[in-house]
């Protein structure tokens, strides 16, 4: 019984771990390796000229900056939108909080491509198409149902008492807020921008319909671009690909129980 | 980040000398204040949109109303070409179909993981969640064209081993994207190998939450491991098994990228699902009224499959 358990899981690990395995040993194979009627298994000889390639092909480093400045732009836009929102949503008692909470929650149902029409339509006749503004909006619009929930989730376990402790020395709401609920709900800040972060890093659609032109790429468009322009350098398209993914894989290692626990929070606890 | 390490009681004594503010109007106006960036957000890049999309199918919105910003109304002409073209209904078949193949084989593997990784050691159980959150890490436009490099008939490891293997005979030049099963069937692998992961893991931990004495009762009174699955596991198991059922439908439903990047669609149309045909008639056709309306019919039956949870999260809200 045993053994079969672990035949069987190691069966998993083999087929799961493969399509990865074999685009970081693409990524470090020769070109005479990668194009080759036997595949070779293990990437020796190594080499990095496939990563030279990707790097120095044309767009990829511009394409490259402006997936972080974008990302980074949305992370930390979305990140404080939704920690005041947060704050609001679980320190004060006011009409329409409950409706907001509900809207939050329907709102993350929305699939999205099926907003791809409109948005599209009404960025270009507020002149957005095309600009890093119109493309980060979206973006942050698009995480934060999740941000502001998560982070109400982290605000909701601070007790109150330390913050009415500190308006009764006589610190204005805006101290408590920067001085104390801050830092305590720092964990919840990384776990949210993490999110964020792969949200805007990965996103290709919004990508792909609102930047036409070349120069405001961002990396996941230049990937695909790259691979229907060259069908057959595969070398600098998977090194590409694993240089765009090694980010997100580092993050994902970081937060993952949390995610998880996020994703399912809403409905769950319901 | 030198402010948030100074202690509370320091910056109440710089402000304890200031005049107290107005307090009670600004108790009633702040939360409003600072729910005010995020629901302007929300409500022009998602509320907005949504009403848009709802006016745009009931418009005649085509290229030249692109560039001139002139639109006529078109009242329900958009729905009427929709629903009679021939079009439809192999698309709806394809959509669904191909979204219930997806679910399926996600739950399957997903709870067959979760269920296997309760059995086994410590060393073997962190080999497995290293797998999974390797493949669920990857951007899904990276593992794409890892899948295209995978399946590429020339070059391709995939093709290989299948010929290797022997059974299929020779499969090296076989190209998955040229007939709609074997398309489909290239989506399908790569869709699923995203989505079990968040499944299997989900799972995973909602059994780590079922007390184990209750087997133990269970064994005690001779149930086997088929009686003490279903009397047991699948009752604790099944608000979860639900949620992720649910956000399994909506992911596979919408999915994108993976079928645009692999076959456009192709091969002759075979591989449309609602989603390419919304995104091909508004942006290759420039029919933007017409993919509105086939958008809306998505998102109706998007909301008809998924109603008792959108209940269920509704009335979750409200208990709030």
């Amino acid at each position: 019984m045993r053994i079969a358990r672990n035949t069987a899981a190691t069966l998993f690990c083999v087929v799961w771990l493969f399509p990865v395995y074999w685009m970081v040993t693409t990524a470090f194979k020769p070109y005479g390796d990668i194009l080759s009627a036997t595949p070779r298994f293990l990437p020796f000889p190594f080499t990095l000229d496939n990563f030279v390639d990707a790097v120095t092909k044309s767009g990829f480093l511009r394409d490259l900056g402006n997936s972080v400045l974008i990302t980074t732009t949305v992370v930390v836009t979305a990140i404080a939108v939704a920690f005041l929102a947060a704050t609001a949503l679980t320190r004060f008692r006011f009409p329409g909080r409950r409706g907001f909470l509900i809207g939050v929650l329907v709102v993350q149902m929305v699939p999205v491509p099926a907003l791809v029409i409109p948005l599209f339509l009404s960025l270009k006749s507020v002149h957005l198409l095309d600009t890093f503004l119109g493309l980060g909006l979206t973006y942050v619009a698009l995480v934060l149902p999740f941000t502001i929930w998560t982070l109400r989730g982290f605000l909701q376990g601070i007790p109150v008492e330390l913050e009415e402790a500190a308006m009764v020395d006589g610190a204005s709401r805006g101290t408590v807020i920067r001085r104390i609920l801050l830092p305590l709900v720092l964990p919840g800040i990384i776990a949210t921008s993490v999110f964020a972060f792969i949200t805007a890093w990965n996103d290709f659609l919004f990508a792909y319909v609102i930047m036409k032109d070349q120069s405001g790429y961002t990396l996941p468009v230049w990937l695909v671009s790259f691979s229907t322009s060259t069908g057959t350098d595969y070398g600098g398209l998977i090194a590409a690909s694993t240089l765009f993914a090694l980010p997100v894989v580092v993050f994902f290692a970081l937060v993952q129980r949390r995610l998880v626990e996020g994703m399912t929070a809403g409905a769950v606890k319901g | 980040m030198s402010t948030l390490q100074t202690s509370p009681p320091a910056a109440a004594a710089t402000v304890a000398g200031a005049e107290p503010p107005p307090r009670r109007r600004r108790h009633l106006l702040l939360p409003y204040g600072l729910l005010a960036p995020a629901a302007a957000v929300l409500a022009l890049v998602l509320g907005y949109p949504l009403v848009r999309l709802v006016l745009i199918s009931l418009q005649d919105y085509g290229l030249r109303s692109l560039f001139t910003g002139a639109v006529g109304w078109a009242g329900l002409a958009n729905y009427l070409t929709v629903l009679q073209s021939p079009d439809l209904g192999p698309v709806l078949v394809r959509s669904i179909g191909f979204c219930a193949a997806l679910v399926i084989g996600t739950l399957v593997i997903g709870l067959g993981v979760a269920l296997l990784m309760g059995g086994l050691g410590r060393r073997m159980r962190v080999a497995v969640m290293f797998a999974l959150i390797a493949a669920w890490a990857i951007p899904n436009v990276a593992s794409t064209l890892v899948w295209q490099w995978l399946f590429q008939p020339v070059y391709g490891v995939v093709n290989w081993l299948l010929t290797r293997v022997g059974v299929f005979g020779d499969l090296t030049q076989r190209d998955w994207t040229t007939s709609a099963f074997s398309a489909f069937a290239l989506v399908w692998l790569l869709v699923v190998w995203q989505s079990v992961p968040f499944v299997a893991l989900t799972l995973h931990a909602g059994l780590t939450q079922i007390p184990r004495s209750y087997y133990e009762a269970a064994a005690i009174d001779g149930a086997g491991p088929v009686r003490a699955f279903t009397t047991i596991t699948l009752p604790f198991l099944r608000p979860i098994l639900g949620l992720v059922t649910i956000l399994s439908v909506i992911w596979d439903f919408t999915v994108f990228n993976q079928i645009w990047i692999l076959t456009q669609g192709g091969p002759g149309g075979q591989t449309t699902t609602l989603g390419i045909w919304t995104f091909t008639t508004a942006f290759s056709k420039n029919s933007f009224g017409q993919g509105g309306a086939i958008a809306v019919v998505s998102v109706v039956l998007l909301v008809a499959m998924t109603a008792v949870y959108v209940r269920r999260l509704v009335r979750s809200g409200e208990a709030l």
